[in-house]
């Protein structure tokens, strides 16, 4: 049974804009899922209906075989969401601060919450910053504490939207070793961005989208082909392989 | 700049329980209500003083960056004295100062002296988390206030502040990089500023809420823990012991 699985998801916005629109998708545990597509293509509501932020005009999400609306906090617990902009989903006066909000929400006790916090920033390398303000981060830094305070959440899925924008190269390859090691650690990742070079080749699965609709979807090798008709930009020189998509040595 | 900012040391006052110290905030800023006669104006001071260099906060440089309060200070003072009617200091035909306007011109200053010295310590002395928390605290038995929800707003307001300011800055830059500080008309040029951060505020404010969701935000919550130690109700035993001085 795949642990995530969306049927015929369309939605609708009141204005009359149909962002997304008869989503089919089945990801497997365990899956590394790249999901691009060119600006207004309906990635990131897309990935607003997986843990309930956004609920769908018609179709549905299930994790692990229940609709998601059954439970929306377990739904949010299963499935992590980094956002685009860390600034935005920074909450905290301190890095450790920060962390601890998920874990607080769900009312954990004070001991647990500092054990979590710990394990968390420990996970990501920040933990000699936990007493620092967020906004002292550095780029990719600031990532990275986006995916601690996830992290506490001990999700299975973890779906990071556009994770690259804004960072520097050192950024970008702090935060895409993060998120492999995420990978390795049994985590199910749905990666959403437009620059492919720079992690295709560690991917199981290219999905594409275009106007809201789920175009192609298979093996990296074979539908980054696809990719320029669609308004992804083709990374692939003549005679490069997938693999040379990334930009770890 | 340091004034009103946390200053990360250890020291007693740094530890203090944020509950006690927003109560010995409180207890220093009615004193300085309360002060009538020379005393009761150097019992406090003198207390913060000592406790600013307890709390082993840079002295010189907080007086130095408090110059501007200094000018404010003495703008008062000259005014009133030349302003309150009363028994003439110096007669002249143009003006004259009267007692009764420097003594209201000093009172003013003692006050204010009061007040910013005991910001001073607070705030250099206290993380903006503490505050919260103990802000949180109090309201907890209030009824009908969601502690929890004015907790978060008060750490929401302080997170957006840097940022929205920050915003600020790039707009305008950026209109002025159009020469955009040609325009004369205010309203105008306020209109140009003010959608766009707007605007740009309100869609960050949609983020953030998703954000918050998405890590399962809810207002039963963790419950901020403290720990009250014996010198911390000694502290506040000094600051009530000021308190009572200046009110008797
Ligand atoms: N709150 C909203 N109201 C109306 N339309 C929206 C809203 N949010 C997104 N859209 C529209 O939905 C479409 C998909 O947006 P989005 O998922 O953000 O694209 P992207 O692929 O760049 O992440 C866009 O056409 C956008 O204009
Ligand atoms: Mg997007």
């Amino acid at each position: 049974m795949p642990v995530l699985e969306i049927q015929d998801l369309t939605h609708v916005f009141p204005d009359g804009a149909v962002a997304i629109a008869e989503i089919n998708l089945k990801v497997n545990a365990g899956e590394f899922l790249v999901i691009a597509g060119p600006n207004g293509s309906g990635k990131t509501v897309l990935a607003l209906h997986l843990n309930g932020l956004l609920r769908p005009t018609r179709g549905k999400v299930l994790l692990d075989g229940e609709p998601i609306d059954k439970n929306i906090i377990a739904a949010r617990k299963k499935v992590g969401l980094v956002f685009q902009d860390p600034d935005n989903q920074i909450v905290g006066q301190t890095v450790a601060e920060d962390v601890a909000f998920g874990p607080e929400n769900l009312n954990f006790p004070p001991a647990q919450v500092g054990m979590i916090v710990k394990e968390s920033l420990a996970a990501v390398d920040l933990s000699q910053f936990a007493t620092r303000s967020p906004h002292a981060l550095s780029g990719g830094e600031k990532r990275k504490l986006a995916i601690a305070g996830i992290l506490a959440m001990k999700p299975k899925i973890i779906v990071f939207d556009e994770p690259f924008t804004g960072l520097d190269y050192p950024g970008v390859v702090q935060v895409l070793k993060e998120i492999l090691r995420l990978h390795k650690t049994g985590h199910t990742i749905l990666l959403i961005t437009h620059e492919l070079e720079k992690v295709l080749a560690h991917a199981d699965r290219l999905v594409i989208m275009h106007k809201g609709r789920l175009v192609a979807d298979g093996k990296p090798e074979s539908v980054i082909y696809r990719a320029e008709s669609y308004g992804v930009r083709m990374p692939l020189k003549d005679g490069e392989k997938v693999s040379a998509l990334t930009w770890l040595k | 700049m340091t004034l009103f900012h946390y200053i990360h040391k250890d020291t007693v006052l740094h530890r203090m329980d944020g509950r006690l110290k927003l109560a010995s905030l409180l207890l220093f800023s009615l004193a300085a209500g309360f002060a009538s006669d020379l005393p009761d104006y150097l019992a406090p001071l003198s207390v913060l003083i000592c406790s600013v260099l307890l709390a082993k906060l840079p002295f010189t440089v907080l007086l130095k960056e408090m110059r501007f309060f200094g000018v404010i200070i003495l703008i008062v003072i000259v005014v009133n004295a030349f302003t309150f009617p009363g028994d003439p200091i110096l007669k002249s035909p143009f003006a004259s100062i009267s007692r009764q306007g420097v003594i209201a011109g000093l009172r003013f200053a003692g006050r204010l002296s009061i007040v910013l010295l005991v910001s001073t310590v607070i705030t250099g002395t206290t993380p903006l988390t503490r505050f919260r928390d103990a802000i949180e605290w109090y309201l907890r038995p209030v009824p009908f206030v969601p502690e929890a929800r004015v907790a978060t707003m008060i750490n929401l307001t302080f997170l957006l502040i840097p940022v929205l300011l920050d915003s600020f800055k790039e707009i305008r830059n950026a209109q002025n990089s159009r020469c955009g500080q040609l325009r004369k008309n205010p309203v105008k040029r306020m209109k140009y500023l003010v959608f766009p951060l707007l605007g740009q505020t309100l869609r960050r404010a949609d983020e953030i809420v998703n954000a918050m969701e998405a890590r399962c935000y809810s207002e039963v919550r963790t419950k901020a823990t403290f720990k009250c130690k014996k010198t911390d109700w000694f502290l506040l035993a000094i600051s009530f012991a000021v308190f009572l001085f200046v009110l008797l």
